[in-house]
């Protein structure tokens, strides 16, 4: 269970970046936070595993306190959280399968790791992993010569080695077309269904996040103006949370002919 | 753009004047002739011994430009060049694995804090602030003359170039698959060798056998000053005034620098 | 886009790890070749602790050079002189890089793909690699001594001249670098050939050319420190008289003279390489920090 207890974020700049957000995140629920860049969705995001952290308020992941934790324990608390991001941040020059190890740096010692010495159990976690978001053929293949959509497979299968109890999504689709941006929103779904992980995605587009989110939560200038279904979600809601009317541009999928 | 104005503006009004030239282009222009007339009088500088003297220097050119093939066959100039070529791999291999732990301490992204990372910033910028000769008199001073002191000369000086090179490029890696790892629980150590390693590697390798070249080359020159080398054996020719002589070793010296360098250029052509 | 319903594939469709054996050869052969180099190589490796009592010993007579009393003689006299010798190196570098400027700047053009024709740009290209492959030292005994004399304008000569090769090459391959599309409108005008260098690809390519220059001269400081060795004027001749003699302490202050004159003149040339590359109209970042390829 992830808690947000009026939770505020100020950057060193003096932006702020969250405002007094309260939330509660259950486990295995399927979260999608949507809203405008800026509005705060990626500190939001990022400060569940610590990467932004928090300036004021509490907020805990599974009963442990981020606020003012040690490296080791962030750490440690890191590594039961994945991350996706949206410009997949896979190490280029490397192979699939070691892009997926780095998924399990956590429990690796320092020689080990020195050398690229994984054990017999990490790299089946990290096949598994490849399995699970069918790509394994590509195991020994450099990162690079992906496209896109294999990219960030490659990146949930690294999220998924690390056996979370959580997995955090930036913007995991906008740098994707269409078709593929809903293969990979399908991947996280079943992911989230299948193995039970927490999942709070970052989307800006209402089509993907009606679609696949169990729980939409939308922000504006860093709190929290909308929570509830997608159900509830209408196209008001969506007007209310950018606080204009709806382009577009804010649908991945556009129907033909409608708005080029 | 369909239909331009076929007359210019009659009226002057609403042009902008020509802006005066600027205040740093003139700081600049000034500072540039004032240092230049300052350089060209320190050294004294004159172009006339080209037309005077250049009968005078002519005989030495002379046999410059025609080597004296056969002192490549004496046993010495062999032993020379094989000493030069055990110094540069040795300096080479051992400076570069040093200059690597330093250049991950030496960059933001790598260093353990910024404290750690302005150290060693300024360590290095003192480092390659001597020339390779410097490093090379003090290590004969402190060991003796020979091959050691060259080692150990190029090991010091390798630092200095490999590792200001590689922290430069540390600096402009992807930061993404940084953060990535990052959020995968990693420690900064892993971070440097999974996320910033693999990114800088062509380059650090780069930089390797860059500076492997340069050690050949340098090798001339701490020769000169008892550091090992073929430079011992130019030395001596050159203060026996045997200048065909010292024509054709430093022709093969080069000959054997662009052999290792075209050598190199494969294998880094493999390994990228 | 076609893979998106894949359960647990069978463990049969996993890739077999691709073969090692290269590596382990590359890994082998150079661990082979260091091994062989030690115990070839004639260094007498024991001599090697020595360091460890004699570098403090050295050192300590240094800093005793260091803490008198710079403003007393004979101290000042030696602060002085060194400073004297350190600004000879720093004249003969500047004019070494005017001169190999000045000679490198039209041949750059005469190098350069997209300006001069093939039967132009490989022979100059030639020599630029001629000269890139002579070092300082070699042009200083072999030509300049011999036409110049002893002195520092033997090595201003070989700076300059030693220069040309690199400054030549790099400059060639800026301009090979410029956005042709001003070119193309300039000659659409109907400019001819001088025109259109002197408006479309100098401005475009003048920044990164003089950014080199800037970084050439930091190199030929350095360069200036070798060529006193064999009387070709600078620093480096004191420094060498000074380690024949064995005068600690002013060894000490040649070697910090050497360090802080190099290092305030790196970080001004630096920060005005800086200026000149992102003032310019085409940022590049990579020239931020200085080209790699040096030398």
């Amino acid at each position: 269970m992830i808690e947000f207890r009026d939770v505020s974020v100020t950057y060193p700049n003096g932006t702020k970046g969250l405002d007094g957000v309260t939330l509660t995140i259950p486990d295995g629920q399927f979260v999608v936070v949507v809203g405008l860049s800026g509005a705060g969705k990626s500190t939001l995001v990022r400060t569940i595993n610590g990467l932004v952290p928090v300036t004021g308020g509490e907020l805990t992941v599974n009963g442990e306190n981020l606020v003012g934790a040690s490296k080791r324990r962030l750490r440690g608390l890191r590594s039961r959280i994945g991350m996706i991001f949206q410009s997949f941040n896979l190490v280029n020059r490397v192979t699939v399968l070691n892009n997926v190890l780095t998924g399990r740096l956590h429990s690796t010692g320092m020689l080990r790791s020195l050398l690229g010495w994984f054990s017999a159990d990490d790299k089946e976690r990290a096949f598994d992993a490849l399995e699970r978001v069918g790509i394994v053929e590509k195991a020994y293949i450099r990162a690079s010569q992906l496209s896109g959509g294999q990219q960030q497979r490659v990146a949930i299968a690294r999220a998924l080695a690390q056996e979370p109890q959580v997995v955090l999504a930036d913007e995991p689709v906008a740098s994707l077309d269409p078709p593929t941006a809903n293969a990979v929103m399908r991947d996280l779904q079943r992911i989230n269904r299948e193995l039970g992980i927490t999942t709070v995605v970052n989307l800006h587009f209402l089509d993907l996040a009606r679609r696949y989110g169990d729980r939409i939560i939308g922000m504006r200038a860093g709190k929290v103006v909308f929570d509830g279904t997608a159900a509830e979600a209408d196209d008001a809601v969506f007007e209310e949370i950018y606080g204009r009317s709806l382009t577009a541009e804010d649908v991945a999928e556009r129907e033909p002919g409608a708005l080029a | 753009m369909s239909a331009p104005a076929p007359t210019a503006a009659v009226t002057s009004r609403g042009r902008p004047r020509k802006p005066p030239p600027s205040i740093g282009a003139i700081t600049a222009l000034v500072v540039f002739v004032a240092v230049t007339l300052w350089s060209a009088i320190g050294v004294e500088f004159t172009l006339s011994p080209l037309i005077v003297n250049l009968t005078r220097g002519s005989d030495v050119i002379e046999q410059y430009l025609h080597p004296n093939w056969e002192i490549l066959t004496r046993p010495a100039v062999r032993e020379g060049f094989l000493e030069t070529l055990y110094i540069a791999i040795l300096a080479s291999l051992v400076g570069c694995l040093i200059a690597l732990v330093l250049a991950m301490l030496a960059s933001k992204v790598s260093a353990p804090n910024t404290g750690v990372y302005q150290v060693m910033k300024l360590i290095l910028s003192l480092v390659r602030s001597l020339p390779d000769v410097a490093y090379g008199l003090l290590f004969v001073a402190f060991v003796g003359s020979g091959a050691l002191p060259g080692i150990l000369a190029l090991i010091v000086f390798n630092i200095g170039v490999v590792a200001k090179l590689t922290s430069e490029s540390i600096d402009a890696v992807d930061h993404g698959p940084v953060e990535a790892v990052e959020a995968a629980g990693a420690t900064r150590f892993q971070r440097g060798r999974y996320a910033v390693l693999p990114q800088v590697a062509p380059n650090y390798l780069s930089y390797c056998f860059y500076v492997f070249e340069l050690n050949l080359r340098a090798s001339l020159v701490l020769g000169f000053v008892g550091a090992g080398g073929i430079g011992e054996v130019i030395m001596l020719l050159v203060s026996r005034l045997e200048h065909s002589s010292v024509s054709a070793v430093v022709i093969m010296l080069f000959a054997i620098v662009f052999v290792l360098d075209q050598a190199s250029r494969a294998v880094r052509r493999r390994l990228t | 886009m076609t893979t998106t319903q894949t359960r647990s594939a069978p463990t049969g469709a996993r890739p077999k790890p691709p073969s090692k054996a290269r590596s382990t050869v590359a890994l082998l052969a150079t661990a082979a070749i260091v091994i062989a180099t030690v115990w070839a190589v004639d260094a007498r490796w024991e001599r090697f602790p020595a360091i460890f009592t004699e570098a403090p010993t050295y050192i300590s007579l240094m800093v005793e050079g260091l803490v008198q009393n710079p403003l007393e003689m004979p101290w000042s006299e030696y602060w002085t002189k060194t400073s004297g010798y350190m600004f000879e190196s720093l004249q003969m570098a500047w004019m070494g890089t005017v001169i190999g400027a000045l000679l490198s700047f039209p041949l750059s053009f005469l190098a350069a793909s997209n300006v001069a024709p093939r039967w132009v740009v490989l022979p100059v290209r030639q020599l630029l690699n001629i000269i890139r492959a002579l070092p300082e030292i070699v042009l200083a005994i072999a030509f300049m001594i011999p036409i110049f004399g002893l002195g520092a304008l033997a090595g201003t000569m070989a700076l300059g001249i030693g220069s040309v090769g690199t400054l030549g090459k790099l400059s060639s391959e800026a301009i090979e670098e410029v956005d042709r599309g001003p070119v193309e409108a300039l000659r659409a005008t109907g400019a001819n050939t001088l025109q259109s260098l002197r408006w479309a690809v100098v401005p475009q390519a003048l920044p990164e050319i003089v950014a080199f220059w800037l970084y050439r001269f930091e190199i030929n400081i350095r360069a200036s420190a070798i060529l006193g060795i064999v009387g070709a004027g600078g620093i480096g001749s004191i420094l060498s008289q000074l380690f024949n003699a064995r005068l600690w302490d002013r060894i000490g202050i040649t070697l910090v003279v050497i360090i802080v004159v190099t290092v305030i003149v790196d970080q001004i040339s630096a920060a005005v390489r800086r200026r000149i590359i992102f003032g310019s109209a085409r940022p590049s970042a990579e020239m931020a920090t200085g080209p790699v390829e040096v030398a």
